[in-house]
């Protein structure tokens, strides 16, 4: 039986704020108020990796907060997608070129939908997730590769140990300025 | 018959004196051979007797014993001399009077001194058995202690002649022996306790000595009021023909008192608590499978007498705070003896309150309990001796690397406590059995009933609650290896925790059987009327309870079938995770909850002391 | 035979009508706060895709101690919809809460930790009452049976308006809902116990959760259990009160959960067992 389906009827949300201003986690969190009623689509913020789907990223990702991104994302499991919220997470926004930060978090964890705005309205945010659940029923389960998941889960008798799949991140990439 | 049952008293006395002449290869094989011997014996005495079965020794024996009582007095005496104990050298006094006073008033007579009936035979089961397990435990742990080698040989002889006193004690019916075998224990427990020679050693020893000796006063003190009123020679089974004679409360609630200060209920209870200093099989030996049950065990023998009395209601209501008291105490103790002595205090409350109740149901609670809980417990103290010597460690804060580094360990101190909670186990069903049959006191008399009930639901649930702070450090496991690797112990250390994990699982599986054949004949002969037991259906009924059988199957599948399982299953093809700690990738490294009950514990001692006078002043008005 | 074929059919059928009963709940929970709510059959759709996820433990023993905990809890309620003795159902009630809390010390995670012992202490809170309940029943009907208090001649709400006081206050407890809900604080501890199972596994617990409803709406549906109106009206009555419970209020930490329960809500079940037993009710 194909449970496709039932991936976009019950998509449970994670929100991490990789170091923001916290404009975009206001935004969020008014989703689940009662004007904009986010649960109606039977979506629910857990606050916890193991048991969510999409993964809702704010904030430019500094220096302290990109390795517990990458170890949060690990933990998830697939299938799942990844939407950046807010112009500082697609591209770093105002923080782009400072010295702890890289500029938008695509270039640690693979990202599926990219809402725009500073301050995205919630009106974006849930056109976006929307269009994240969309990419979801299509997915597999197997595990995706960026940038920096250079470490593979291990491969251990006839498991994977995800343990140590995100490994230390030590070098921080320089933008060109152009 | 009689030459078993003598057998029973005699190969302990021997093999206690073989074991300091003989070097320790021999002597090893003479305690596995006595242990077999020893339970095989009480096992078939079990099965075979049915009729209470009385036998006497030539009576120049009595002035032996009343030599031997006077002997043992002097060397109390002397002890408190040597360790300038004043409460010792008070009690030794009192009760050299006492003695001394009643041996010229004690009227002679040719009754017999033993009776073997089906409560001896049931204790001798419990005693023989568990004491063979533990004498076998001790071997390697006597030999790993810090002494001299002729220290060693002297602890495994004082333990197989305590077995030999306790072998005595349960089948004797004349007083005066009783009064010895009591004092003998009391001795032994004194000599074990300050085995280690250091300043907390001897201060605990003494405290058990004076403590104990208060109880033999009263012993001697109940004989007397039982010649002054002229009921004859004090023996047991006068006592209880004489049921309903007027001024029977007294002598029966100074028997009570000797038998709560034995089971270190409150305000007695120091001597237990400071007991844990001796080596572990002592307390597995002592201190909870077989010396303290002999205050259920005076109060079973007295049941029948003591039904209905005010003297019962006082027992009963004083046991039940002590279940509350003693579990909210063990709430904030750390050390695992000490967790594990509270608990023992607080379910001998439970089985003295069966015991004083005294209807056909709460007997058979009562001698489940006897049973299972000493099963239960002595599994306990053996682990918690190998977590002393094995992995080095006596706190429980320690434990928690326990489940990686001792698998099989955790494993079977996670069963022993499984086993003091939840059904199908056997203490489980005790309490079970005494939570719906106290509801039946409660309306015959009501407001007893109901504040027992009370005690018992809280005390149950704070246990419960003591219970899963120990649990949750023996199962913690890091994840990062999934396979387990079951440590390798001694043979002489895994041996009796192999058989006891047996006998508790087959108990589980048998336990209609056991109910038939163990608990209610022995029951319907110590309240001298049969009763019934009938299987109807998947259920067993006796007296007006009935116990479904079919729910306690199922609940043996999840219990321990679960545990065992949960250490031995692997997933395969399903991927490892970390835990989340929000990103973190540290080790943290935490502990488990802790109370401080200490602003309530002193309030415990008072009311203790208050209802002991109560006892007594109920006994005289 | 004829009366067992109900209650078996309610059992097999008891995750299904557990998952309908919180459907309900979290929609009449979103139009008290003025939204519209998840679809009825919301936590179907949960199951079903949790059912879809890639497998993912932390540990074996976490995993089979937490599959174990549903199948326990389920195994407590057939003996409760049976018919079986109430002092036995609390206890295997029991069993399946210390299923849980030993899967929640299994792993060496501070919320995990920190979330069992908090339901440990929970357990703590509500126990005594049941058990106090239970002996009021048996010594009302003369039976720990739950059989016997269909065959009752009165609703036993009439008989044991206190006991069912005590009861409508130790249910949040049990339901771990607000303000009691100490046990799985969202917020604060990232939901205790549950926080490791993923996929598959976390369906045992989440399917629990339902199974405990069910457990906790029959004990009340036993207070009027002889008249089904009376009883349906009561367990009505209790969800609307729990949910505008739990919208309204905050959390309290564990020691006011500990002294409203043992100074509140023990007190309360211990005057109607005494006044169960002087035959003043």
């Amino acid at each position: 039986m194909k449970l496709n389906a039932f991936r976009k009827k019950s998509p449970w949300i994670l929100h991490y704020n990789a170091g923001g201003c916290n404009g975009c986690d206001i935004e969020i969190l008014a989703c689940l108020a009662p004007k904009y009623d986010i649960e109606r689509f039977g979506m629910i913020n857990t606050g916890n990796p193991k048991q969510s789907d999409i993964l809702l990223v704010t904030g430019p990702v500094t220096k302290r907060s990109r390795e517990r991104l990458v170890e949060i994302y690990s933990q998830m499991p697939e299938p799942k997608v990844v939407v950046s919220c807010g112009a500082c997470a697609c591209t770093g926004g105002v923080f782009r070129g400072m010295y702890n930060c890289e500029g938008g978090i695509d270039q640690y964890i693979p990202v599926d939908v990219y809402v725009c705005g500073c301050g995205s309205r919630p009106e974006q945010i849930i056109d976006g997730v929307i269009q994240a659940l969309a990419i979801l029923e299509k997915k597999t389960k197997e595990l995706e590769v960026s940038v920096r998941l250079k470490n593979e889960a291990v491969k251990e008798g006839t498991q994977l140990n995800r343990r140590n799949i995100a490994g230390e991140i030590k070098k921080l990439i320089t933008i060109e300025k152009n | 018959m009689y030459p078993l049952i003598i057998s029973l008293f005699i190969v302990p006395v021997i093999i206690s004196g073989l074991v300091v002449i003989f070097p320790k290869s021999i002597s090893r094989l003479l305690i596995i051979a006595a242990s077999f011997l020893l339970s095989g014996l009480s096992l078939y005495l079990f099965i075979t007797i049915n009729e209470p079965y009385r036998f006497s020794i030539p009576h120049t024996m009595n002035e032996v014993v009343a030599g031997a009582d006077i002997l043992l007095l002097f060397y109390f005496g002397f002890v408190a001399i040597i360790r300038k104990s004043w409460l010792v050298g008070l009690m030794t006094a009192l009760q050299l009077g006492a003695l001394i006073y009643l041996l010229t008033v004690i009227p002679a007579s040719d009754a017999v001194q033993f009776i073997v009936d089906k409560l001896s035979v049931f204790m001798f089961l419990l005693i023989n058995v568990i004491s063979s397990l533990i004498a076998v435990f001790s071997i390697k742990y006597i030999d790993e202690e810090d002494c001299s080698s002729f220290r060693k040989k002297y602890f495994m002889s004082i333990l197989f002649w305590f077995i030999a006193v306790m072998n005595l004690l349960v089948c004797s019916d004349n007083m005066e022996y009783f009064f010895l075998f009591f004092e003998l224990t009391t001795l032994a427990s004194f000599l074990f306790i300050g085995f280690r020679k250091d300043e907390t050693s001897v201060k605990n020893a003494l405290t058990a000595l004076w403590m104990n000796q208060v109880g033999g006063l009263a012993i001697l003190i109940a004989m007397f009021f039982i010649i002054k009123n002229g009921y004859g020679i004090p023996t047991f089974s006068n006592l209880l023909a004489h049921s309903s004679a007027a001024g029977i409360l007294l002598p029966l609630a100074l028997l009570s008192v000797a038998a709560l200060i034995k089971g270190a209920q409150m305000p007695f209870s120091k001597w237990l608590l400071g007991a844990m200093v001796a080596p572990t099989p002592v307390s597995a030996l002592l201190h909870s499978s077989t010396m303290v049950k002999i205050a259920p065990f005076i109060i079973l023998r007295l049941s029948p007498a003591l039904k209905n009395t005010p003297v019962a209601s006082v027992v009963i209501v004083l046991t039940a705070f002590v279940f509350v008291a003693s579990a909210i105490a063990a709430l904030s103790q750390d050390n695992l003896k000490r967790i594990l002595a509270h608990s023992t205090i607080a379910l001998l409350a439970l089985m003295i309150m069966m015991g004083a109740v005294g209807t056909p149901v709460t007997l058979v609670a009562c001698l489940i309990l006897i049973l299972f809980h000493g099963i239960s417990k002595c599994m306990l103290f053996l682990n918690a001796g190998i977590l002393e010597r094995v992995f080095h460690f006596k706190e429980t804060s320690d434990m928690d690397k326990l489940a990686e580094t001792g698998p099989f360990t955790s494993f079977v101190i996670t069963i022993g406590f499984m086993s003091l909670l939840l059904p199908p186990f056997g203490a489980f069903i005790g309490k079970w059995f005494s939570i719906e049959t106290l509801g039946s006191l409660a309306t015959h008399q009501k407001l007893l009933g109901s504040l027992v009930i009370v005690a018992i639901a809280c005390g149950g649930a704070v246990l419960s609650l003591l219970y899963f702070k120990v649990l949750g450090l023996l199962i913690t496991r890091s994840g990062n290896q999934d396979k387990i690797k079951f440590e390798k112990l001694n043979l002489f250390y895994a041996i009796p925790i192999y058989f006891l994990i047996g006998i508790m699982l087959l108990s589980v599986l048998s336990f209609p059987f056991l109910m038939t054949t163990c608990f209610v004949p022995v029951a319907s002969q110590i309240l001298v009327m049969p009763i019934e037991i009938a299987t109807i259906g998947w259920s067993i009924h006796i007296g007006s309870m009935t116990l479904p059988i079919i729910p306690l199957l199922i609940a043996f599948l999840l219990v321990p079938v679960t545990i065992i399982l949960a250490m031995l299953i692997r997933f395969k093809n399903v991927d490892r995770a970390k835990e989340y700690m929000c990103g973190e990738k540290i080790d943290y490294s935490f502990s488990s909850f802790y109370f401080s009950t200490d602003k309530a514990t002193p309030y415990f001692s008072v009311i203790g002391i208050l209802f002991f006078v109560a006892l007594i002043v109920v006994a005289i008005v | 035979m004829n009366d067992l074929v109900v209650p078996v059919i309610l059992i097999v059928l008891a995750p299904l009508i557990g998952g309908l009963v919180y459907g309900f709940e979290r929609i009449v929970k979103a139009r008290m706060q003025q939204r519209w709510g998840p679809p009825l059959l919301q936590p179907f759709y949960d199951v079903l895709k949790l059912a879809d996820k890639r497998k993912m433990i932390v540990h074996s023993t976490h995993a089979f101690l937490g599959i174990m905990h549903f199948v326990s809890l389920w195994f407590a309620l057939a003996v409760l919809l049976l018919g079986g003795d109430l002092i036995l159902v609390i206890f295997l009630h029991l069993l399946s809460t210390s299923l849980l809390i030993l899967a929640g010390y299994s792993t060496r995670s501070i919320f995990s930790h920190l979330g069992a012992n908090r339901t440990a202490i929970s357990t703590l809170c509500y126990e005594p009452v049941l058990i106090l309940f239970a002996v009021s029943v048996f010594i009302q009907t003369g039976s720990f049976e739950v059989a016997s208090i269909f065959s009752y001649n009165q609703p036993l709400v009439l008989k044991m308006p206190l006991a069912f006081m005590a009861l409508l206050m130790i249910l949040p407890i049990k339901l771990k809902k607000s303000p009691f809900d100490i046990a799985e604080a969202h917020q604060e501890i990232t939901g205790g116990v549950e926080l490791e199972y993923s996929g598959i596994f976390f369906e045992a617990i989440y399917t629990a959760k339902w199974l405990d409803y069910i457990f906790c709406y029959t004990l009340v549906y036993l207070f009027g259990a002889n008249d089904p109106l009376v009883g349906m009206g009561l367990v009505l009555f209790v969800f609307l009160y729990i949910n505008a419970l739990d919208n309204s209020s905050a959390r309290v930490n564990y020691k006011q959960m500990l002294r409203f329960s043992l100074l509140v809500a023990l007190p309360i079940a211990f005057i109607n067992l005494l006044l169960t037993i002087l035959h003043l009710l």
